[in-house]
């Protein structure tokens, strides 16, 4: 299993659904929601990124810690995305007073 | 484990008296400081894990009463006890309740029939078992953040620590091998040294973010290293060969005659090393200084030089 996510470079619906031990039809709503990045190939159908059940599982852990709906996790996910991206910035520019 | 022995009411930061309002304001509050997506600090998810245990226990009512009356210990007692009973027995039976509180702890914890799926010896009980946490199977942990500091010369010639790190299942210890030619604010990934999962689900990773500190006498700029170049009016006019202090040890500089304060001599190279790629640079930066108190032969060899010469620093060209 987890050689297959190794060599794989993306997974379809399907095989993320099961190593996200959560239904397709549930990673197919995220996808509808915006809150979870997906590719579609021409023929419509969804493949993921082995990294994106990191995402998933925030998803997951930010649902059952705050009881927040999809649209708010949507919210926080791109708002802690975002202060990743300034502290990053922050920390190679050396903004730290010294 | 670490949750067992604490004050549900201490941890939420609330008088034994709070209103379950009181109690709800605090757990909210304290579950956006500290959970785990939020806060990349090691020791919040531990925090997050006892103040969710806590929440579970003291929003409840009934459960919450049980608490008060009967402790901690409040899952092992069985409904419909009168509580003074309880204490008195407890009181008596002495060397047996430790093997008890061990042994007895989950099966009791499982299903005592307090609120939905909560399992005191599940790591992450507190996390998944509260409202909303239903129908979750294994989740993978959360990525953490800890900051290492080094010293410059740490950061040239790579360095080893051992850092200790506290979450739900204890303190840990790691020993982190940190090669050479770190920069400031990189991140270094300790794969799977994360926040854990639930059930069975894989730990996130751990970031190191280096941090060098300053140092007396270097200034980095990513692997560019900057030292300053003092040099007497007498060397900076006619030239010199000046050993410079460098991570690597000594290295000698030549100073071109002519040198005027603020020109930075180059070294290539003599920076930090870069594992992939080109290294930093060394630039000396000249600076100036004349004697505060001259002697007497010097303040007179100055004044000579001052009726002979024609230099004039302030004149443009």
């Amino acid at each position: 299993m987890s050689y297959a996510l190794v060599r794989a470079r993306q997974l379809d619906l399907d095989q993320f659904a099961a190593a996200a031990g959560l239904h397709p039809e549930l990673i197919r709503r995220f996808v509808a929601l915006g809150i979870l990045d997906a590719d579609r190939d021409p023929g419509g159908r969804l493949w993921f990124r082995p990294t994106q059940l990191a995402a998933v599982a925030r998803i997951q852990r930010l649902r059952a810690g705050f009881a927040l709906n999809y649209a708010a996790i949507g919210l926080v996910t791109d708002l802690l995305d975002q202060i990743a991206a300034l502290q990053a910035t922050l920390r190679t520019t050396g903004g730290r007073e010294r | 484990m670490a949750g067992a022995d604490q004050d549900f009411y201490r941890v939420l930061g609330v008088p034994r008296n709070a209103s379950q309002d009181e109690i709800q304001r605090a757990y909210r509050k304290l579950a956006r400081e500290n959970h785990p997506d939020v806060n990349k600090d090691p020791a919040a998810e531990e925090r997050f894990k006892d103040i969710s245990e806590a929440y579970n226990v003291l929003s409840d009512p009934q459960t919450r009463r049980r608490y008060d009356a009967f402790g901690p210990d409040f899952r092992q007692v069985p409904e419909g006890v009168d509580p003074e009973t309880w204490r008195r027995a407890r009181a008596g039976a002495g060397a047996g309740a430790g093997a008890r509180a061990g042994s007895g702890a989950g099966a009791a914890g499982g299903r005592g029939g307090f609120g939905p799926d909560i399992d005191l010896d599940d790591l992450l009980g507190g996390l998944f078992g509260g409202r909303g946490g239903r129908g979750w199977g294994a989740v993978p942990g959360a990525d953490q953040e800890a900051e290492v500091e080094l010293t410059v010369e740490d950061a040239y010639h790579g360095t080893r620590r051992t850092l200790t790190l506290t979450s739900p299942a204890g303190t840990r210890s790691i020993d982190v091998t940190i090669p050479a030619g770190v920069t400031d604010g990189q991140r270094i990934r300790l794969a799977g040294q994360g926040g854990r999962g639930s059930d069975g689900a894989p730990p996130g990773d751990l970031y190191l973010i280096v941090r060098i500190a300053p140092h007396r006498g270097y200034r980095l700029e990513g692997r560019d290293l900057h030292v300053e170049l003092r040099l007497s009016p007498w060397e900076a006019a006619l030239g010199t060969s000046i050993a410079v202090a460098t991570p690597a040890g000594e290295v000698k500089l030549s100073v071109p005659a002519g040198t005027s304060s603020g020109r930075r001599l180059r070294m290539r190279g003599r920076g930090l090393p870069n594992p992939r790629g080109r290294p930093g640079d060394l630039f000396a930066e000249a600076r100036i200084m004349v004697p505060a108190t001259p002697t007497e032969a010097e303040r007179e060899l100055f004044e000579r030089l001052a009726a002979v010469s024609e230099f004039d620093p302030r004149r443009r060209r």
